[in-house]
């Protein structure tokens, strides 16, 4: 510190023929917050890693594998059609870190591990930097992959059962009667029926599902920790989840509707997708108001789809509508800029009364 | 409970020259008195190359318009009348005087004997211009104007002791050290404007102060003390005012046009000096602070002084600069030139690193976050107004009301994605305001062919 005193102390008696120090001028304001889209990227990775474990508990290190090869692969196809394309690398903001974990989580730990190239290659190239990279795509680019992927459908709907190892590193694994899992709670519901499953277990993650999904507790964990961290708002998860969660009472079939609302919230994808995938910075909308709205529409668009669709992906479904929707959802809050206002008392100061 | 107003930002306010007693600062031995110091037309100087001139000497004048005379910070002899870039590129007169040390006071000026009741408000307006004094919270508009403005249009005076930016302290050590220098002022200024209440607004960050205010004023029924939560941009008048009476300042207008009117703690100080001792605004306090300066201070130093003196006066720097700034960190401007003088609006001087200030190496890249709505106390869409404001489209940035931008600058601290909102919105402000300038010189040439038209046709030869 001391030796570089003297060179940029400007010399104290400068004549008006020496050079003087000249300084970099520059637009206000001159400070700025520590928060990077680097370190918003890096809590979210730290969020989604107690439900990374777990999964690699429930459904062993498969899912890490898994994970890894989607992760690997984000980075590699931005880092590659970056440089392809002659465009500055971004690999470095994490950005493509998350949504190859959230791809690595939406797969089930059954899938054949080229299933995670193919979904990444969708995210990045296709959804993400196709339309102008980060913060330019118009929907999620986890979900429309696991949406493309479902072009796959039997490899998207094979799961394990709880605590059945498959092999780490097989490409793909052979799987036997006894290994698969009949069932999740999301088939049982479609039906109509309460889910195997206690709620508890679902509650705790031990259920067949993808590698991401089944810890509720866990996810829920992750989602407190983004909102301390003021990462997210809690407008859009709890929106969400609260909108499923009541729907579903309404339109629960003859029996215990507490019971079947609360399985059509922890049973599924939702929460995940209401705490990681909804809030999707590039995705959601900006204004609170608008993102309760859009909360709400992701949860109404997902009972719909629970109840009269074919799949039970209500939840991708629903999400990938309600971003196309974004846009008009911000311009129509628009909040009223302050002054003008028009139940503003404009001119009518009282005087100050004598205290 | 504090009052308050919604948005804004909570930050660190590195107060850390709150405990550093205000110095005086010897008078350079050269200072150079720019002659436009605040908005308004530049004075023309009155004194030649040669002349001896005494402190508080008036200097420089204004022939005709909106503006304050100008006075000299010392006693000695004008070497020079020269020509000075400003920061913003503009250039201007300035007066060099050598000073001679011997602070000989111009003999043409004494205090303000009749009593204050006697006194009629033009009298006040006119000594208050006559001691040019402008206001001295950075935005420096000429204080008389202000008042005569106001006079039989406001209900309410309020003395604006916010200091919302972080560093700067000069006016909560004011308010500690001379608090009757700004009560009095504002008495006067109660005077002038015919209004018998004043309202005291500070942060909860200078609770010291206002427990003094509160002791020294539990008699007086003129004052109100007012605690306001520390929040950026709270001292912005907009913000005070709705924190006090819950009216929101409709775009466009003066605080005059919903009955206010607000002077800074330090112009108050500065009008009674010019009563009591009939010195004109010749010295002001800075704040000199910033990671690079070795031991921040507040001083009380000459207009005219180069920024390089106060610096030196610190101790020097300790590290490499990054940027000079003259005002706070979030609404200041940046010097390229270290002999830059201290002016009637520089309330601070603030040295940063190159680490310590905003860093440019990122690509800025909008995440769509949503961080600046909240933060910004104009309730506008900031992120949306610097992505129209980028591809050009000004007509959709008017629709979202980039006029009312007060440039706060509060967007471009919290922005994650580093997008410099605050500048982005300028640019769209500037080719806003250009353009409306166009339309009404065209509506304007547009008339007056008309009118000349049947001009012509009226009176043909």
């Amino acid at each position: 510190m001391n030796d570089e005193k003297k060179t940029a102390t400007p010399s104290k008696k400068s004549t008006e023929k020496t050079e003087k120090a000249l300084y970099t001028v520059t637009s206000s304001p001159h400070i700025k917050a520590q928060d990077t889209s680097r370190s918003i990227m890096i809590d979210v990775l730290i969020a989604l890693a107690p439900a990374m474990i777990w999964a690699v508990y429930v459904f062993g290190f498969r899912s890490l594998t898994i994970t890894l090869i989607s992760v690997l692969s984000c980075v590699g196809f931005e880092f590659l059609y970056q440089k392809l394309l002659h465009k500055p690398i971004t690999i470095l903001d994490f950005s493509a870190c998350v949504t190859g974990v959230l791809i690595g989580f939406n797969l089930p730990s059954t899938a054949p591990l080229w299933l995670p190239i193919a979904g990444s290659f969708f995210a990045i190239v296709i959804v993400k930097q196709l339309f102008g990279g980060i913060g330019k795509n118009i929907v999620n680019p986890t979900l429309a992959a696991r949406v493309f992927l479902f072009s796959w459908t039997t490899h998207m709907t094979t799961f394990a059962k709880p605590f059945e190892k498959l092999s780490a590193s097989a490409f793909t694994v052979k799987l036997s009667e006894d290994v698969i899992a009949t069932a999740t709670p999301m088939v049982y519901l479609n039906q109509g029926a309460l889910p195997q499953q206690s709620l508890l277990e679902m509650f705790l993650g031990i259920r067949p599902g993808v590698i991401g999904e089944v810890s509720v507790l866990l996810l829920l964990a992750g989602g407190v920790y983004l909102l301390i961290r003021k990462v997210i708002t809690w407008h859009i998860p709890v929106a969400y989840i609260l909108t499923v969660g009541l729907v579903s009472i309404f339109t629960a079939p003859a029996g215990n509707a507490i019971d079947y609302s609360l399985a059509q919230m922890m049973g599924g994808g939702l929460i995940l997708g209401a705490v990681f995938m909804a809030t999707d910075y590039t995705t959601s909308p900006v204004n609170n108001t608008a993102r309760l709205i859009f909360g709400v529409g992701c949860g109404l668009l997902t009972v719909f789809i629970r109840i009269f669709g074919g799949y039970s992906e209500g939840v991708s479904f629903s999400i990938l509508i309600m971003n196309l929707l974004v846009y008009y959802l911000d311009r129509f809050t628009k909040p009223i800029a302050f002054g003008k206002r028009k139940s503003n008392k404009g001119a009518e100061v009282k005087e100050n009364g004598k205290s | 409970m504090a009052l308050t107003f919604r948005g804004g930002l909570l930050m660190n306010g590195h107060k850390n020259t709150r405990g550093v007693q205000i110095e005086y600062m010897p008078s350079p031995d050269k200072v150079t008195i720019p002659m436009s110091q605040h908005i308004g037309t530049p004075a023309t100087p009155v004194v030649k190359v040669g002349d001896i001139v005494e402190k508080g000497q008036k200097i420089g004048d204004i022939p005709a318009g909106l503006g304050c005379p100008i006075h000299s910070s010392v006693s000695g002899k004008v070497t020079a009348i020269t020509t000075l870039m400003l920061s913003n590129g503009r250039r201007c007169k300035a007066i060099e005087i050598e000073n001679d040390h011997l602070d000989t006071v111009y003999s043409g000026l004494e205090p303000f004997k009749k009593r204050l009741g006697d006194t009629s408000a033009e009298e006040i307006v006119e000594i208050i211009r006559n001691a040019g004094i402008a206001g001295m919270g950075g935005a420096t508009f000429p204080t008389y104007a202000k008042i005569q403005s106001a006079i039989g249009k406001v209900q309410r005076l309020i003395i604006n002791c916010a200091e919302c930016e972080p560093y700067i302290t000069a006016n909560h050590r004011l308010l500690l050290e001379d608090p009757a220098s700004v009560i009095n002022g504002a008495k006067i200024l109660l005077k002038a404007l015919s209004l018998r209440k004043c309202d005291i607004a500070i942060e909860d960050n200078k609770i010291d102060a206002v427990k003094k205010l509160r002791k020294m004023l539990s008699e007086s029924e003129l004052f109100d003390v007012h605690v306001m939560k520390t929040k950026y941009p709270q001292g912005d008048e907009r913000q005070i005012i709705y924190a006090l009476t819950g009216v929101e300042l409709p775009a466009g207008k003066l605080p005059a046009d919903v009955g206010c009117i607000i002077f800074n703690a330090e112009t108050c100080a500065a009008i009674f000096k010019a009563f009591h001792t009939g010195m004109p605004s010749v010295e002001r306090i800075v704040t000199v602070d910033g990671d690079c300066v070795k031991t921040p201070k507040n001083l009380n130093v000459a207009i005219g002084t180069p920024y390089s003196k106060l610096i030196e006066y610190c101790g020097g720097l300790k590290k490499p600069v990054g940027r000079l700034i003259s005002g706070g960190p979030m609404m200041g401007t940046a010097e390229w030139d270290i002999e830059t003088p201290v002016t009637k609006g520089t309330s601070a001087i603030l040295v940063f690193s190159e680490k310590a200030t905003r860093q440019y190496d990122q690509k800025p890249v909008c995440i769509h976050c949503g961080r600046c709505i909240p933060v910004c106390p104009m309730h506008l869409i900031p992120t949306t107004l610097a992505v129209y404001s980028e591809i050009g489209r000004y007509d959709i940035c008017d629709e979202y009301d980039a006029m009312c931008c007060v440039e706060c600058g509060a967007c471009s601290y919290v922005c994650p994605g580093a997008v410099p909102i605050t500048a982005l919105i300028r640019k769209a402000k500037d080719n806003l305001r250009a353009q409306n300038a166009a339309k009404a010189a065209l509506a304007a040439s547009a008339e007056k062919k008309t009118a000349s038209e049947t001009e012509k046709g009226g009176d043909k030869k």
